[in-house]
């Protein structure tokens, strides 16, 4: 076993970092990017294009220079500690694994996307899909033999700024049918969005179509292979930008704890309140190497794959709590402004519990596939 | 013992709740209910309404133009108030600083402020806390210099909730500087438009305005405007954080939210069934279910004591604890239920009259901020730490 990155992801790591750090100094520079038109820096996103950010999260054999677990882990553990809301998860990581797993990859697509230039975003959930990977109730059918779509989805991660957004529409079958699933790729300019901020900062949108024209992708049981394979990819993803947040979470409350001065002395020489942070070191500690064994099967069969990163997100979501929390309540107050980082952080780290299925949901998933 | 309500009490009941159904405007219980910014006017106008008929100062004694009622009868008041969706009593005057008037203020002060409260004629706020004196509020560094006919007061409060609503403010201040911190306090009264007042907004995590920081700069406040003696105003600020803590268990308010948590987890789906169909969930609710039941009685069991004459010690310091970790739990479960509906945020959602379609159910707009911003709950009025503190030094003898 080695448990240590290569010299490669080393320097990739610290030219990351380095390019985050400068962009995303303060959360005022955030609140800036936020207020633009797309709920991000377009500049920003070309510049990580450049960098090579983009093709980090996907594979050499689609004209990436990453993609493995560790590299997704290691992009989006940085994307953690800035708090970076560009759309590195919807364009950046669901899109392009889909893109990548078809019958006939979308080469084209995906070298658009890595060179900054399209947009796509994964339109999967709706309103009353609570995570699941085959409940889908919006419509295809084909009418002289075009495939046309009806339906709505929600809770789309750029959702408003996609140029095109992949689709996932039932061909036949039940709304909780594992088959008849298909997955479409639509022009944007085509459907109906409504956008909005989330909570923790981030853009997205509910999207509404009425018989609208759409590209068939794949179909049936690859169709639901690829939504398995997306929403595992970003819940590895959010997994790892939490492990970031969790540390920033913790090194920001030492840091207070060892300035601010209450009864004569700094607050953490008080033995209680040390305690509780060594509680949450260990259960960082804990989180930090669930990411890294996830990492480490991502490319392995998909049970293994699937248990290892349910295993990580159901951990992230429990740990993701009690960091989120502690680090509100040791600092006090000042951690409930909106001037002070930290409680930017906690919402996105409370929040990242809410997309791609949370403890409850990852529990579950790991019981099913950890019996089987 | 006797758990049930006797007729008499239930009888008490029917009354407060067909007078708020009376007089509480709809547009405001919707406002209240649907979580909306609520204007000056809108708590004016409930307070207003609890003046005429008498029932605002429920804390005072009756001499003074308090309500008379018992422990459980206040409890049932204050569950029907919630009940009914009616606007929070701003507590600074009448629950905060009306007590400690009546106790420790000059005949002049009762005379003057006493009926301006009972009458909500001034909008009080609370002068306590300080960027450098949180739980250790004694540490406090505004100061009040004695210039013969006034004092002249050079510092700064925070987390002054509504202060910028307030037209006068009770604040904590250093009157000797060369004894210990907690003999050198002084409690001052000092009107909000006095030259030099100045208040500015914090912004909190859910991005809304509700607490402020109040800069005091060379603020003259007349002499009559100290309570009680000089240097005695640790003694009045800390029972004035006896009444504070009443009522911190929140009992009505986790009643209504457990209520709301069952409506939402029948709304909301998992695998295509009711959410409160899952048995590990609904295990959590039960558990929450539990807890604040027994909580209940606990916080009947210490006010009824405290009716009898025994102060509430460290009971009110563990209710407070107990009553927020219940109360956020809460909040916790509601944004759990929600699932991905928790994640759309539109702050216009909040504004009066906003008739837009929400994203997803009415119900889901608030949830997640709610949840973040009850974060305060287990930081203020004495952080859970502090209680802790407090506890552990009045009860163990170690």
């Amino acid at each position: 076993m080695d448990f240590s990155l290569s010299e490669e992801r080393k320097m990739l790591q610290e030219t990351i970092a380095r390019f985050f750090e400068n962009s995303y100094k303060d959360i005022k520079k955030r609140s800036e990017y936020l207020e633009m038109n797309d709920g991000f820096s377009r500049e920003f996103w070309k510049e990580s294009s450049n960098l090579g950010v983009i093709s980090g999260l996907i594979s050499p054999s689609f004209g990436g220079l990453g993609g493995s677990g560790e590299d997704i882990s290691i992009i989006f553990e940085l994307i953690g500690k800035s708090l970076c809301i560009e759309p590195f998860l919807s364009s950046g990581l669901l899109s392009s694994t889909i893109l990548s797993s078809l019958k006939n990859p979308k080469i084209e697509l995906i070298n658009q996307i890595i060179e900054g230039e399209l947009l796509v975003s994964f339109a999967h959930m709706e309103m009353n899909n609570r995570y699941e990977d085959h409940f889908v109730e919006s419509k295809a059918f084909l009418e002289n033999e075009n495939w046309k779509l009806n339906g709505s989805k929600s809770f789309i991660i750029n959702g408003d700024s996609a140029d095109k957004v992949i689709i996932s529409a039932r061909i036949e079958g039940e709304i909780n049918d594992k088959n008849g699933i298909g997955l479409f790729l639509v022009d944007n300019n085509k459907i109906n969005n409504r956008s909005y901020n989330t909570i923790d900062g981030y853009r997205a949108a509910e999207l509404n179509f009425d018989n609208i024209n759409a590209e068939l992708l794949c179909e049936d049981a690859l169709a639901l292979e690829c939504i398995i394979k997306a929403n595992s990819a970003g819940a590895l993803a959010l997994s790892a930008e939490a492990v970031g947040i969790m540390q920033v979470c913790f090194d920001l409350t030492l840091d207070y704890l060892k300035t601010r001065k209450q009864f004569g002395k700094s607050i953490g020489s008080f033995q209680s309140i040390q305690h509780r942070m060594v509680d949450m070191m260990l259960e960082i500690e804990q989180v930090r190497s669930a990411v890294m064994l996830a990492s480490s099967t991502f490319e392995t069969n998909s049970s293994i794959r699937d248990k290892n990163i349910s295993a990580a997100k159901n951990l992230v979501g429990r740990v993701g709590k009690l960091v989120a929390e502690e680090a509100i309540q040791l600092h006090g107050g000042i951690a409930m402004t909106w001037e002070y980082s930290v409680a930017h952080y906690a919402k996105r780290l409370i929040m990242i519990d809410h997309l791609m299925g949370d403890a409850d949901y990852h529990r579950d998933r790991f019981k099913l596939l950890s019996l089987n | 013992m006797n758990f049930e309500y006797s007729e008499k009490e239930e009888k008490f009941r029917i009354e407060v709740r067909n007078w708020l159904k009376e007089t509480l405007p709809k547009y405001l219980s919707e406002k209240v209910r649907k979580y909306q910014r609520l204007t000056k006017e809108d708590y004016e106008l409930f307070m207003n309404n609890l003046s005429k008929k008498g029932w605002i100062a429920w804390h005072w004694p009756e001499e003074y133009g308090g309500t008379g009622w018992n422990a459980i009868e206040k409890h049932i008041f204050e569950e029907e108030i919630v009940k009914a969706s009616a606007p929070r009593i701003v507590p600074f005057g009448v629950n905060m600083l009306g007590p400690v008037l009546i106790e420790f203020g000059s005949e002049e002060q009762k005379n003057y402020y006493l009926p301006r409260i009972l009458n909500n004629e001034d909008w009080w706020a609370q002068g306590y806390s300080e960027p450098g004196a949180g739980s250790d509020l004694a540490s406090l560094k505004t100061t009040a210099v004695d210039k013969g006919d006034h004092y002249l007061v050079n510092g700064q409060k925070t987390w002054t909730t509504l202060g910028h609503h307030a037209d006068k403010i009770f604040c904590l201040v250093k009157t000797d500087l060369n004894v210990k911190p907690q003999l050198g306090i002084s409690f001052l009264l000092i009107d909000m438009d006095s030259p030099g007042v100045e208040v500015k907004p914090i912004i909190t995590l859910d991005g809304e305005h509700e607490v402020n920081e109040v800069w005091f700069t060379d603020v003259k406040v007349p002499k009559k405007n100290l309570v009680g003696k000089e240097n005695e105003g640790w003694t009045y600020a800390k029972y004035l954080l006896t009444f504070e803590r009443t009522g911190i268990a929140g009992v009505p308010n986790s009643k209504s939210a457990l209520n709301h948590l069952k409506m939402v987890s029948k709304k909301s789906m998992k695998n295509g069934k009711p959410l409160i169909e899952d048995p590990m969930f609904s295990s959590e609710v039960a558990e929450l279910e539990i807890d604040l039941l027994a909580m209940e009685i606990f916080n009947l069991r210490t006010v009824s004591a405290a009716a009898e004459g025994k102060a509430p010690g460290m009971e009110s310091s563990l209710l407070k604890i107990k009553g927020t970790l219940v109360r956020q739990k809460t909040t916790e479960l509601l944004r759990k239920a929600l699932g991905p509906q928790a994640l759309p945020y539109l702050p216009e959602q909040f504004d009066e009259g906003w008739n837009e379609m929400p994203i997803g159910p009415e119900y889901a707009g608030p949830i997640a901020k709610q949840y973040f911003n009850m974060r305060k709950i287990s930081i203020y009025g004495g952080s859970n730490e502090i209680q802790k503190n407090i506890v552990a030094k009045a009860s163990f003898g170690l």
